[in-house]
């Protein structure tokens, strides 16, 4: 017990970081059918420049908020000039678009922060560690827990229960339809975007701290988030949640145990669970849950 | 004369290479209920999505009150005051009743509300909560027609109202298009069944591929039954009552 405890709990923290990722993905896919593989390269962007605010002497808590903000206006002026004008087309062309804009991404890290990844730590306040009786545990990671339920819980309440969230539902439904009412759909995609990278990037700035910072950190969470998606079922958010929490544990949990099992853990999950239920676990059509 | 509420002019659109509707043309008077009849594939719904800039016309006009429309988006176009009621009702399925009127509320004042829709069909109010997906065919013609009417609409597009709805439902429904008119809004109804919407409407447009082929008065018309079956291309008998 007391060595696996910790290993469920950062499992449950890791799961929560594909949670996230995998709910900007599933809003950008659901909607324009554009299938984001730039997404983790917001992440790291965002990552770095918390890093990079941080550096230039500027608190933990604004870099957190800023450094997210500076991603989504990259991330909507790229949505803007290049994904805009592929929405018509087959969605092929803007999966290569954004994953040719990760690869320049990813080098342009590797040439301003250097290839080795960068010493990002949080700050003292939420250093050291909390001892829960049996084990010690880092302090960090249980305030990472706790923000990253605050942004799923916003973001539920933002879906679920705004004008604007009614608006992003139905059009995921019938974007057509929706113009017809008086919905300005490009501006639709565009919010749509920008929250899905926002989303992105504060998961990013609170994944430096605990997984680290390097050129491919994001991206490496990328993965995981589209087998997320899959397992969870296409546009459900409850099936996001409940799927990235199971691939966390599954890879924290042969990590402990059978480590060499664990970079196929999730892929094995997705195979069981697709041959169970070929639209996954909470899959429905096209319809956030 | 004035300026009608909707002047449609020489207007051509093309699903790709081919041309779909040819230079049609004709108008819809502030509160006038205009049917637009013809069979299946004259061009009838392309003529509503031109109008709507649903499918962008190549070229001719369409101006709302004077003001020319053709070529905006339809989201501007439908906050001008035009209300869409689509062929096959288009509900948000996965979106409750309620939720589906609330989408209709685009900032434009007027009478209608919400709130005034559902003191008119007390039906709706009791199935608010329900997801639209479950409503019968006619309960969803009433949210279609209700989600159109809460955006204030000085001008209502209603594309097959009947189709596929039991004879009392379908009286039902079009008792509400003539309350509406009744209320001011104006109204192009595109019908197969050319018969039920004669006898509402004003007057009455006739389309045959992609051509407007006839223009008259709908009391008139609807007394010549030979003359609709003809326009149609149905025998009289076909023709149903």
């Amino acid at each position: 017990m007391a060595h696996i405890a910790p290993e469920i709990f950062n499992g449950l923290i890791l799961g929560a970081f594909y949670a996230v990722v995998a709910i900007g993905l599933s809003l950008i896919m659901n909607l324009t059918g554009t299938i984001n593989m730039a997404h983790g390269s917001f992440m790291t962007l965002a990552g770095y420049l918390a890093f990079a605010l941080v550096g230039a002497g500027t608190n933990y808590w604004y870099a957190l908020a800023i450094a997210p903000l500076m991603a989504v206006a990259v991330g909507i002026l790229m949505e803007r000039t290049m994904i805009r004008p592929l929405y018509r087309r087959d969605p092929v062309y803007s999966l290569l678009l954004t994953f040719g804009i990760s690869l320049i991404a990813e080098e342009a890290f590797r040439l301003i922060w250097g290839p080795n990844g960068v010493p990002f730590s949080p700050p003292k306040g939420l250093g050291g560690g909390i001892s829960l009786g049996f084990t010690v545990f880092p302090v960090y990671r249980l305030f990472i827990a706790g923000a990253l339920v605050v942004i799923i819980l916003a973001l539920v309440i933002f879906l679920q229960h705004t004008r604007y969230g009614l608006r992003l539902r139905a059009a995921v439904q019938d974007r057509e339809m929706i113009s017809a009412l008086g919905t300005n759909t490009q501006l639709l995609y565009m919010v749509n975007f920008g929250l899905g990278i926002l989303i992105a990037g504060i998961a990013g700035v609170l994944a430096a701290g605990m997984l680290g910072l390097n050129p491919q950190s994001g991206n490496s969470l990328l993965m995981p988030a589209f087998v997320t998606v899959i397992v969870g079922g296409m546009g459900s958010l409850f099936g996001a949640i409940v799927g990235g929490l199971l691939i966390g544990l599954a890879i924290s949990l042969t990590t402990l145990y059978i480590p060499a099992a664990s970079e196929i853990a999730m892929y094995v999950i997705m195979a069981v669970v697709l041959l169970v239920r070929p639209r996954g676990l909470f899959g429905e059509e096209g319809i956030f849950g | 004369m004035s300026e009608p509420l909707l002047r449609v002019e020489n207007l051509n659109t093309y699903y790709g290479k081919s041309h779909i509707l040819h230079d049609v043309s004709f108008e819809v008077g502030k509160g006038e209920l205009v049917a637009l009849l013809g069979l299946n594939g004259a061009g009838k719904t392309t003529t509503m999505r031109s109008i709507l800039g649903l499918t962008r016309p190549r070229s001719g006009q369409v101006a709302l009150d004077g003001v020319s429309v053709a070529g905006s988006p339809p989201h501007r176009i439908a906050r001008m005051g035009v209300g869409y009621v689509p062929e096959g009702r288009r509900m948000f399925a996965g979106l409750t009743v309620l939720e589906n009127l609330q989408l209709a509320e685009n900032g434009r004042k007027g009478d209608w509300s919400i709130e005034r829709v559902l003191q008119h069909l007390p039906k709706l109010r009791e199935l608010s909560g329900r997801k639209a997906g479950r409503l019968s065919g006619g309960e969803q013609e009433m949210l279609a027609i209700g989600r159109a009417i809460v955006s204030n609409p000085t001008l209502m597009l209603i594309d097959e109202a009947s189709q596929g709805l039991a004879p009392l439902i379908v009286q039902e429904v079009y008792r509400l298009i003539e309350e509406l008119k009744q209320d001011g809004v104006a109204i192009l109804l595109v019908e197969q069944n050319a018969l039920l919407a004669l006898k509402i409407a004003d007057r009455a447009y006739v389309m045959d591929e992609g051509r407007i082929v006839y223009h008259g008065d709908a009391a008139a018309l609807l007394k010549d039954r030979e003359r609709i079956a003809d326009l149609m291309g149905l025998n009289a008998g076909e023709l149903a009552s």
